[in-house]
């Protein structure tokens, strides 16, 4: 039965899987490179390898040796914060505080220390802008093998997702407020980790053991589709 | 020093004794169950806190604290802390001269004689004097340059230290070390995937399989278990086709030896990070009308495993939290892997979320109502390979998407869930300690200390103390019971008031 109807929503969405082919093409990694080093700036060599050392054995189970993403933490060298921060104006106070919601505890770091951290972040980013590309990244281009005409059928039907939500209301524009990996995150579970939690959380919660892989990117099609 | 030595001796181990805690699991059995009996559920809540010790450092305790002989041991990396058990105040420190490995926890240290044992994130094994804290040696067990860490608590048996690393951002063979426990010597190395130059390679092509929890040990059959960690590179599957022995296993070891006996796969081919180190629980109990020694699993890849220990066949495979990757249960007793969750360019989400269905926490079995309690996590990950990734360490990416977090029993002989505390949003830290009296304590999310009534998993009591990041742990001093737990930097203990016993 699945099989089937399966069948059924590829033939009738050839359209869809076509318009999602060619965005994917204008969303090219090289159309969308790493977030640009605002003010550019430049650190002793003795402070990057004193940084490393520090940034190594303190940050990089997370974020990775070389600052590129780890077992959890993001990517810092495509990094919109870190490319804004300017001698550890942006990155000292997350570092100094942490970020509970996602899971980073607070550093309290010696100034030196810090400022050493900061200065190989910066060295590892400007490395990264010249070899082009993250290693361990996941471009929007990567995420759109959906159906957008089955994601919408699945949104008003089956998922269940209209009860709750309008593409003409609260998800109006959505895909202009966030794209990628940080859209699909958002679909799946829009955790804004807010006491209480809303109570639609746990009805995405619940969805994600209904979504088969399919449903999942068909739905993502369709909501990059809403401008 | 004397009381020390003599309990130091195995049956003293393998199911514990009231006035010390002397192992990372409080024996060899890893029970965690104290059958000290003046903490009850009709009394918990009247516990009060003894005292409280600041390591007046950043990182969170994730160690189990060791008791013997009036001490207590505590351990962050590079750090080892004796602390006087009845005041809670310093004994001595040791500290490792600062280095550049992975500082993201300690589990603990061990105790042999007069001497303490510590590993640290360098890959440094220290044999530390008991009285003063001095070092009598410092030997090195693997190269920290090439990946490695350790933040194992050893496990020691007769006169081997046994030490595990971990190390999967690189793709290094998996090894535990035996180290003479007077001496520093190696004894032998034990490798869980082919070391360089191996003549037959059998993993695959995968390296990986790290030890880097504590093992258990059966005194009767001179048997040692061990988990094993994911397969390196850790996401991208194609590269090391087959099961890929022996990562996400367990493997039961001769500690004389080193000689592999037998290895179960928990996770054959894992392409989630699953570690398999989870605790490889003993006990000697009826299984379905037969008495039997057996070895009990809950896996982060979210199945719960019974083994007869003796050969390592399986008794029971059921899920004990939110699974999708599997296609069924093979004629061994393991989970197929499904290649459709295997990662992939677009993402697939799977549950569970690479944190897992459980972790390193410990958890416990309580023999008296047969339930085995762990702190378990119902989660969702989507995770990604495409074939820029490349072929070493993650090689890949993968994202925790969402988790709920519960204190979970299962019934032991049938793998049934019997209670579900749940513990908040994302994954608990704490590990779990039940007393022979009914009493389960462990830890939510929030960072309270939790005591339920371990038939039906109740609470009976709670106290905020801070995010709790590893397993409370119980003696007797001076005829009270005592319960130390770790919330933050802090270790608090824990007793009745001495006017209401």
């Amino acid at each position: 039965m699945r099989r089937t109807l399966y069948g059924v929503v590829i033939t009738l969405s050839t359209v869809g899987l076509v318009t999602a082919q060619s965005r994917a093409k204008a969303q090219s990694p090289a159309a969308q490179p790493p977030p640009q080093t605002v003010t550019p700036q430049t650190y002793p060599i003795e402070q990057i390898q004193a940084g490393e050392v520090r940034f190594v054995s303190e940050c990089g189970f997370c974020h990775g040796r070389d600052a590129a993403g780890g077992e959890t933490g993001p990517d810092l060298t495509r990094s919109k914060l870190v490319a804004e921060d300017n001698r550890g104006d942006k990155i000292g106070p997350v570092v100094r505080a942490g970020r509970a919601d996602l899971g980073m505890p607070a550093f309290s770091l010696s100034p030196a220390d810090m400022a050493a951290i900061v200065a190989f972040i910066h060295d590892q980013k400007t490395k990264a802008e010249a070899e082009g590309g993250g290693r361990r990244s996941v471009e929007a281009t990567d995420l759109e093998t959906g159906d957008a005409a089955a994601g919408r059928r699945y949104f008003n039907g089956a998922g269940g997702c209209s009860a709750c939500h309008s593409v003409t209301g609260d998800l109006a524009g959505i895909a202009s407020r966030y794209e990628g990996l940080k859209l699909l995150m958002r679909m799946l579970y829009p955790s804004e980790r807010s006491e209480p939690a809303p109570p639609g959380l746990s009805a995405h919660f619940d969805q994600l053991g209904k979504y088969t892989d399919d449903d999942m990117h068909n739905v993502y099609a369709y909501l990059v589709t809403l401008k | 020093m004397s009381r020390l030595l003599l309990g130091i001796c195995l049956t003293a181990l393998a199911y514990g004794q009231s006035d010390s805690w002397l192992t990372f699991h409080g024996d060899y059995s890893g029970r965690r169950h104290t059958s000290l009996r003046e903490i009850t559920p009709e009394n918990v809540a009247q516990l009060q806190q003894v005292w409280r010790f600041e390591t007046q450092q950043n990182p969170q305790i994730k160690a189990s604290p060791i008791v013997a002989d009036g001490k207590l041991y505590i351990t962050t990396p590079d750090n080892l802390w004796a602390v006087d058990t009845r005041t809670g105040a310093e004994l001595w420190h040791y500290e490792n001269p600062r280095n550049n490995a992975f500082h993201i926890g300690h589990r603990g240290a061990a105790i042999y004689k007069d001497t303490v044992y510590l590993t640290t994130p360098d890959c440094r094994l220290i044999a530390l004097n008991a009285k003063d804290g001095k070092a009598k040696w410092n030997v090195v067990i693997a190269d920290s340059n090439k990946g490695y860490w350790s933040s194992n608590a050893p496990l020691v048996v007769r006169n081997h230290v046994l030490v595990g690393v971990s190390g999967d951002f690189d793709n290094l063979p998996g090894q535990l070390k035996s180290i003479d426990a007077d001496t520093g010597a190696t004894q032998w190395i034990f490798y869980s995937t082919p070391p360089p130059g191996a003549k037959q390679p059998n993993s695959g092509g995968a390296t990986g399989g790290q030890m880097w929890t504590t093992g258990t040990y059966d005194p009767s059959l001179n048997l040692v278990y061990v988990g094993t960690g994911n397969p390196t590179p850790v996401l991208n599957g194609a590269v090391r086709p087959g099961d890929n022995p022996w990562t996400c296993s367990i493997v039961a070891l001769n500690p004389d030896t080193g000689k592999l006996v037998w290895g179960f796969q928990v996770s054959p081919h894992d392409t989630h990070d699953w570690d398999a180190n989870e605790v490889p629980v003993l006990a000697d109990a009826n299984f379905n009308g037969q008495a039997r020694k057996l070895l009990m699993q809950a896996s982060r890849n979210g199945y719960f495993f019974v083994l007869d220990r003796t050969n390592g066949k399986s008794l029971l495979t059921r899920p004990f939290a939110f699974v999708n990757w599997a296609k069924g249960i093979d004629s061994q007793g393991r989970p197929i892997p499904d290649p459709a969750k295997f990662p992939s360019p677009s993402g697939v989400l799977v549950a569970p979320n690479e944190s897992g269905a459980t972790n390193f926490r410990p958890p416990s079995f309580d023999p008296q109502t047969g339930l085995f309690i762990v702190s378990a996590q119902d989660g969702y990950g989507i995770y990604f390979f495409k074939s820029g990734d490349g072929a070493y360490g993650w090689a890949g990416a993968d994202y925790g998407v969402a988790g709920r977090a519960f204190l979970r029993a299962i019934d032991y002989q049938t793998g049934k869930i019997v209670w579900n505390h749940p513990i908040g949003e994302g994954a608990g830290t704490a590990g779990v300690l039940t007393t022979a009296t009914g009493v389960t304590f462990s830890g939510d999310v929030s960072g309270n200390f939790l005591a339920l009534r371990t038939s039906d998993g109740a609470t009976l009591w709670r106290q905020s103390i801070g995010r709790i990041g590893n397993g409370p742990i119980s003696f007797e001093l001076d005829g009270r019971q005592i319960l130390v737990v770790g919330g933050g930097s802090s270790l608090y203990a824990f007793a009745l008031p001495k006017e209401k016993r």
